[in-house]
């Protein structure tokens, strides 16, 4: 988490409001063949024109197969923006900043200027907060005492003893907490075999929250056992198996996957039971799973490295790395920012030809029919077209579904067709890949079996690393369209149709 | 378990100070327990309160009647890590409420699962730090997997401060105070729509007597940030003099006016 200037979001959101609203008459200036509109991708720039029809000229700013990411305006950029009736964006994220002032300082006053990925929320898009630590965005695992025991004659002074009696798995399993101010304590390690030390005491009520290591990817079983103790006396309580999923897949595993928001491994002192305890994420209730019922999933993103520090020693030698749920993770998202990438979930292509419609309407009030009839054609059109890329995604089994791309550019369509983004070079295609993440990516694939591997045609160079890796490891390496078309693809339909024939051919 | 010293007012002085539709809880000091601060709507309002789970059900207090204690157990030394040079010379007196919870001491995490707010809070809750007064600094940090801190607030920053919380959500960090003694924290939660509530957040942090918190005064003034209904003086006494259980010990006791300022 980054601590950020109050609510520039909210800011730009209302300049981007304002300069709707009070534009209404600058339609109609244009040089007579129709409104000038300028986008700053060829995606974008798509779907004005097929919402805008012949009432429109649109350029794109980013030429065929350029990077929005990296892309730097150009003095004749300028003069398209400052001669343009209308400007879209997506949005700061994506675009390079540089491209971004050039609109904002040279768009004609008066004239919309529209950030979509933002603006669009308010017509149904779905945007995804984004992820500054993949590390963090897992789920987070504690511990939780529940009931009162009263029948069992637990008072507030009683405590309740967790010990771990059995792990079962390929490596070793570590919980331990790291305090305040920096020092790590062990609660259960089964590196040096599991004795009367591999155990915690919680009060009644308590709640707490510990990092999961494990040494090597695979199925691990926990067994732990609770008991009551009262003064001198301890009276035995439940036991049960708790089951993670390290680095592989876990479906199949168990009936429930448990792989985001909050969850705890709870000892519930009036049935004596030992279950799980969920936060899904967002939500305001919380649901129990039985053990047997539930898979704790460590994905490959909580691949890290041990410190070279003694205090951490238990977790193996400096350098080596382990799986690892934190204790902490809050700080996974950058604050108030949001993955630009909206249009890899066709509802919010939707969403966005909606905004753009209604934006048009405002700048050429004469044209508001044409882009009535074209938007009804257009939507009409997406709609056939997220049903086809949910059916050709949902054919692929739910266990082969992982996405290993290039950039961190397939969130929105991994949560919009039920897939997985297992791991990607670097988050942003502006960064170079350190030599962890690259180990990390070698991992994820080794790991998880996947047979192909996704790069993005405007990224072909900067994938060297991705196809590298791949023929290391020998898996096939397949195209995916992120920011961008090439000569082949020319249009946001077809480019989201062949990254799903794409996903089904490489991974079926 | 926990010792929730409760402040009793004198009822005489509270019948003629407390304004009608003030709330019905009396001033507490919690020493011991969870707690959260966090937003709910009251009447409507978006309102900022403190969720004390100290007792046998949780109860929604007002920020301005509630005290949290450090107690003196709360104290030790900074590391020789440069990681945590952050808090002061290796060696020197703090005093932490842990991330974790220690028994022995208060537990404030902050939450965004109250049901009332799970129509209006969108995707996140801007958290915002206005000011600190206190005797020394005030230090809010989550621990990382293997030992990084990571800074939320600190009073070396400039204000305001703003974090986000993201919606139904509950967190623990910890809290870290550099000299015994009354703070208070001039905090504020609030959405990119236009919900927002300005409180202080008062801390009472080693020996000493906590009630003396109830009537420190937050180092920036409220003003401008969000629209305030002032109704009468931004200062309302709402009670004089009060009882400690254990103690006997006078109190005065300081409540801000609200400024609610949705709707």
């Amino acid at each position: 988490m980054r601590v950020r200037a109050p609510s520039r979001a909210a800011a730009s959101l209302c300049a981007v409001l304002l300069a709707v609203t009070a534009c209404t008459s600058a339609g109609g200036q244009g040089d007579g063949d129709g409104l000038s509109v300028v986008a700053t991708t060829e995606i974008l720039a798509d779907l004005v024109r097929n919402v805008g029809g012949d009432r429109v000229r649109v350029d794109s700013l980013v030429p065929p197969g350029g990077d929005p990411h990296s892309y730097e305006p150009t003095p004749a950029d300028a003069k398209k923006v400052a001669a343009a009736d209308v400007t879209f964006t997506n949005h700061l994220l994506l675009e390079e900043q540089r491209l971004i002032k050039a609109i904002d300082a040279n768009a004609r006053e008066g004239t919309p200027n529209v950030s979509l990925a933002e603006a669009s929320e308010t017509y149904g898009a779905h945007v995804i907060p984004l992820v500054e630590n993949v590390g963090l965005d897992v789920l987070w695992l504690g511990l939780r005492v529940r009931g009162d025991g009263k029948q069992r004659g637990a008072t507030r002074t009683s405590e309740v003893r967790l010990t771990a009696t059995a792990v079962e798995g390929p490596g070793e399993l570590v919980a331990y907490l790291t305090e305040s101010l920096g020092k790590p304590v062990v609660y259960f390690d089964s590196g040096d075999g599991l004795s009367d030390v591999d155990s915690t005491t919680l009060p009644p009520a308590a709640h707490t929250h510990l990092n999961w290591a494990f040494t090597a990817p695979g199925t691990y079983r926990l067994t732990l056992r609770a008991s009551l103790v009262n003064g001198g006396d301890e009276m035995p309580l439940g036991q049960s198996t708790f089951t993670f999923a390290v680095g592989v897949d876990p479906t199949g595993i168990a009936k429930t996957v448990l792989d985001e928001g909050h969850t705890d491994l709870t000892v519930d002192l009036d049935t004596g039971e030992l279950y799980t305890f969920n936060d899904r994420a967002g939500g305001t209730t919380q649901e129990v799973v039985p053990a047997a019922e539930a898979v704790i999933e460590v994905p490959n993103k909580a691949i890290t490295t041990v410190p070279d520090d003694a205090r951490f020693a238990f977790l193996g030698s400096g350098g080596t790395s382990v799986h690892q749920l934190p204790q902490a993770v809050l700080g996974k998202h950058v604050h108030g920012e949001i993955d630009p990438h909206l249009w890899q979930d066709v509802r919010n292509g939707r969403a966005y030809a909606e905004l753009i419609r209604d934006t048009l309407r405002t700048a050429d009030p004469a044209g508001a029919a044409d882009y009535d009839r074209n938007a009804r054609d257009y939507l009409t059109r997406l709609d056939e077209l997220d049903e086809q890329v949910r059916d050709t995604v949902a054919a692929v089994p739910r266990h082969r579904r992982h996405l290993v791309t290039t950039h961190d550019g397939f969130g929105y369509f991994a949560s919009a067709y039920d897939m997985t983004v297992a791991g990607f070079v670097v988050p942003n295609p502006a960064q170079e890949p350190s030599v962890e993440d690259v180990r990390k990516l070698t991992e994820t694939i080794r790991n998880l079996g996947v047979p192909a591997v996704f790069m993005e045609p405007n990224l072909a160079q900067r994938g060297s690393v991705l196809t590298q890796v791949a023929r290391d490891q020998g898996v096939q390496v397949c195209l995916l369209y992120g920011d961008s078309f090439d000569e082949r693809t020319r249009d946001y339909a077809d480019m989201m149709r062949h990254n799903a024939e794409e996903i089904a051919r490489c991974l079926a | 378990m926990p010792r929730l010293i409760r402040v009793l007012l004198a009822a005489a002085a509270a019948l003629l100070l407390v304004p009608p539709a003030a709330h019905a809880d009396a001033p507490v000091v919690i020493a011991d327990g969870h707690v959260d601060l966090g937003p709910r709507l009251v009447d409507s309002r978006w309102t900022l309160q403190i969720r004390d789970d100290t007792g046998d059900g949780p109860v929604w207090r007002e920020p301005a009647d509630v005290v949290l204690q450090v107690a003196d157990v709360a104290k030790t030394t900074v590391p020789d890590d440069p990681a945590y040079a952050f808090l002061g010379t290796p060696g020197t007196d703090v005093w932490v409420l842990p991330q974790v919870q220690d028994q022995r001491l208060v537990w404030p995490g902050w939450n965004t699962q109250d049901p009332s707010i799970a129509e209006v809070v969108g995707r996140e809750v801007d958290w915002r730090l206005h000011g600190v007064e206190g005797p020394g600094r005030f230090e809010l940090f989550l621990t990382g997997n293997f030992g990084a801190p990571e800074t939320i607030f600190s009073s070396e920053r400039p204000y305001p401060q703003e974090t986000g919380v993201e919606a139904g959500t509950h967190v623990h960090g910890n809290w870290v105070f550099t000299a015994p003694g009354a703070y208070s924290l001039d905090v504020e939660m609030a959405t990119v729509d236009g919900h927002a509530d300005r409180a202080t957040l008062r801390v009472h942090v080693g020996p000493g007597d906590p009630a003396t918190a109830f009537t420190t005064e937050p180092s920036v003034p409220p003003s401008g940030a969000t629209p305030a209904q002032p109704a009468g003086p931004s200062w309302v006494w709402i009670a004089v003099g009060g009882v400690l259980v254990a103690g006997a010990v006078a109190a005065f006791v300081l409540r801000r006016a609200r400024r609610g300022t949705d709707d």
